[in-house]
């Protein structure tokens, strides 16, 4: 009880505190022409959008950007509470929005974001990107980093188990598994590392078979689904595979790659940072087009995370807001080229990819040019809607996966999951 | 005594109504308002801002929500295994830590109690790293040989359940024995004296006076314990993220979900804390009744 009260006490101050400091930014904000930004990751993100702002800023003194960096939750947890309360004042003029909540929030708070059909040409930018941002007809938002997926593979200990590079090229998850289960038998070295709670592989294999949790209508799409069912079971076999390293959360899943634990990391291209961040592995990774399914429609190119700029409709300085995406964002062809290079990013911008920091070769990487290599398969990804309950449907999918490990039938796992899904999304 | 009459003198009801205005005018704006309008939301659903009055239709959705019966039965498993638990070894630590043969114990004191003034977050995020199953615990308990494979501590629905209740009392047990220890010292000595002298050993000392001497406290403290439990956020959301596959989702967490995780439906969400209001509000009622029968 005394917690409740003392949480009840600092939230009532917070509130307060809130309350003034909306004031301040208010009375600030009037007739000025003030941006203020909020998004996550201060290595990525934040770094991006500052360099966006000085490049903005040279050419227009007049305007002043405020780029705020917060933990990914905050940002959605303030811009929600904000949404829904029904208040503007506290709420910034662009926000950076993940790819898989672009739907939630453009259905759960219409009027709130800005139209950007006409204002941004949208041609510019990969097809899959634009349709999540698009919403009966209408295009919202600025298209930002692609989440496109690849095997990032250590070379040395791939050779050493008998493995070249083409053995990685165009291969299903069965091919896979068992070229992982001969270079742990080699090597020691465990193939790939994953948690085993974690559904994200789940969402790559769907989307390579250009399906997904929810069909065209937004209906689920879970039993009976037999890119789902192969998914799953995929995914329950890598698990269950001896070369499999089971980790828990983020640190140690990096973990396991940076310390010469597993010998693969197959997810989006943003984890390049984390690949480089040991530097004493230099020239020893390369990296390979993704596994696909073993389904008909199945391609060896996917898409994981990727996150997009969305403007407030409310916002007083709206129109400065459109201008400096249009500006930076879908014009500055140069701006790409750094921020591929400083912070290996890869934009959607589709002019960006024949620049001349895509065709660089990367000494980590033993000098394969590997964004040449992703922006190839970004075009490749096949495009779909995610709908508006990507997490509803991976927290079905979480659910069912021990009783698949424990050998229970797939089909029927998946039905359960359909249900808890059907029950989840009810409104 | 003469009785006052209000009525004909307005002045003193005046300045008695600014005395208290202050406060009551706080408590309606940040405790009866809320609690007014979560209500009416709990009648409500939809996505985000798009919400219309729904009437009994949450209240149904409740019972078929196969993820909230989880995190029901969860928070169930949680009291009903880890509030014995604490409970128990916080009167032990309380009546040995109360003997005056023991010398620091004001040491071992501030010891115990120091997991409650801890940060939530800081020593949640610690705990997943012990745990983790190349951790701290897993290697000590390999290198003991106290088992031959490492424990899945954050990836077993079991284990992850044990896990929590692990953490659950390391944190909270020097909390209640604070109570056990300021009670222990109100009991008079002399009845322990008496029981010496009437051949009563330590066991049955602590048996039949302490225990009995300390029904009202145990009682509270139990209640106290288990509301605790019914709010559980931190560990859950921290140390295990609620999984694996829910299996240590609390209620709380889940409300966490519906409103940030999944597509924000404010309306559930409020039902659901309504939960945990019912629940809080039946254990409540239990204490004042058991409590108000000692005192009669």
């Amino acid at each position: 009880m005394k917690r409740t009260r003392i949480a009840a006490i600092a939230m009532a101050a917070a509130c307060l505190a809130g309350a003034f400091a909306g004031g301040g930014t208010e009375s600030q904000g009037s007739g000025s022409k003030k941006l203020t930004i909020w998004a996550w990751d201060p290595n990525f993100n934040i770094a991006i959008m500052n360099e966006a702002k000085a490049r903005y800023a040279a050419a227009n003194p007049g305007v002043e950007i405020e780029v705020v960096d917060m933990a990914k939750a905050d940002v959605e947890q303030k811009l929600l509470i904000n949404l829904s309360s029904g208040v503007s004042d506290g709420l910034p003029d662009i926000v950076l929005i993940e790819d898989y909540n672009a739907q939630k929030y453009l259905s759960s708070f219409p009027g709130s974001f800005a139209d950007l059909t006409g204002k941004i040409d949208h041609s510019k930018f990969a097809p899959y990107k634009v349709r999540l941002m698009t919403m009966g007809g209408k295009t919202y938002g600025v298209p930002f980093d692609s989440g496109v997926a690849g095997t990032f593979y250590r070379k040395d200990v791939l050779e050493a188990a008998g493995f070249k590079a083409k053995d990685l090229e165009n291969i299903t998850w069965d091919r896979f598994i068992e070229i992982g289960e001969v270079v742990f038998k080699k090597t020691g070295v465990s193939m790939c590392a994953f948690d085993p709670t974690d559904g994200g592989l789940v969402r790559i294999m769907l989307q390579s078979a250009g399906s997904w949790y929810f069909d065209k209508a937004g209906k689920p799409n879970l039993a009976g689904n037999a890119v789902m069912e192969a998914a799953v079971s995929t995914y329950a076999k890598l698990i269950a595979s001896p070369a499999t390293m089971k980790t828990s959360g983020w640190s140690e899943w990096v973990g396991a790659i940076n310390s010469g634990k597993a010998a693969t990391i197959s997810t989006g291209v943003w984890i390049v940072g984390s690949v480089k961040a040991e530097a004493s592995q230099s020239g020893k990774w390369a990296v390979a087009p993704i596994p696909r399914l073993n389904v008909a429609n199945s391609v060896n190119a996917s898409n994981l995370g990727g996150s997009s700029w969305y403007v407030l409709n409310q916002s007083k300085a709206k129109d400065t807001a459109i201008d400096f995406l249009n500006a930076i964002y879908a014009k500055d062809n140069d701006f790409y080229q750094k921020i591929l290079v400083e912070r290996g990013a890869v934009g959607t911008f589709s002019p960006s990819q024949s620049g001349t920091a895509y065709m660089n070769a990367d000494a980590f990487f033993g000098g394969q040019k590997v964004f040449s290599d992703f922006s190839a398969w970004m075009n490749k990804i096949p495009s779909i809607e995610y709908g508006s309950y990507t997490y509803e449907a991976d927290a079905a999918i979480a659910a069912i996966l021990p009783e698949v490990y424990k050998g229970s039938s797939v089909a029927a796992a998946l039905k359960n999951a359909q249900t808890q899904l059907v029950s989840q999304i009810q409104e | 005594m003469k009785s006052i009459r209000y009525r004909g003198e307005p002045s003193t009801n005046l300045t008695g109504w600014l005395f208290v205005g202050a406060a009551v005018l706080l408590c309606a704006t940040f405790c009866l308002y809320p609690i007014i309008s979560s209500f009416l939301l709990s009648f409500q659903t939809g996505r985000g801002n798009q919400i219309r009055f729904n009437g009994l239709g949450n209240i149904r959705r409740l019972f078929q929500d196969a993820v909230f019966h989880q995190a029901l039965k969860n928070t169930f498993v949680y009291f009903i295994f880890q509030v014995p638990v604490m409970i128990v070894l916080a009167l032990s630590i309380a009546s040995v830590l109360n003997s005056p043969k023991l010398r620091f114990n004001g040491l071992f004191r501030t010891a115990i109690f120091l997991p409650c003034v801890t940060s939530l977050v800081a020593y949640s995020v610690l705990f997943r790293s012990m745990f983790s199953l190349e951790g701290l615990v897993n290697h000590t308990l390999l290198r003991l040989q106290f088992i031959s494979a490492p424990i899945p501590w954050l990836l077993d629905p079991f284990w992850a359940k044990v896990l929590i209740i692990i953490a659950l009392t390391w944190r909270w047990t020097g909390y209640n024995m604070m109570f056990y220890l300021s009670a222990l010292q109100n009991i008079e000595p002399s009845i322990y004296e008496a029981a010496r002298i009437d051949g009563a050993g330590p066991l049955s000392q602590f048996r039949l006076i302490t225990i009995p001497m300390l029904k009202p406290i145990i009682l509270f403290t139990s209640v106290m314990s288990t509301i605790g439990t019914l709010q559980l956020f931190d560990e859950s959301m921290n140390i295990t993220l609620g999984g694996p596959s829910n299996a240590t989702l609390s209620i709380s967490h889940y409300i966490y979900n519906v409103l940030f995780l999944f597509t924000p439906n404010f309306g559930y969400a409020a039902t659901i804390s309504y939960v945990i209001v019912f629940f809080v509000a039946i254990l409540a009622l239990i204490q004042f009744k058991i409590s108000g029968e000692d005192n009669a």
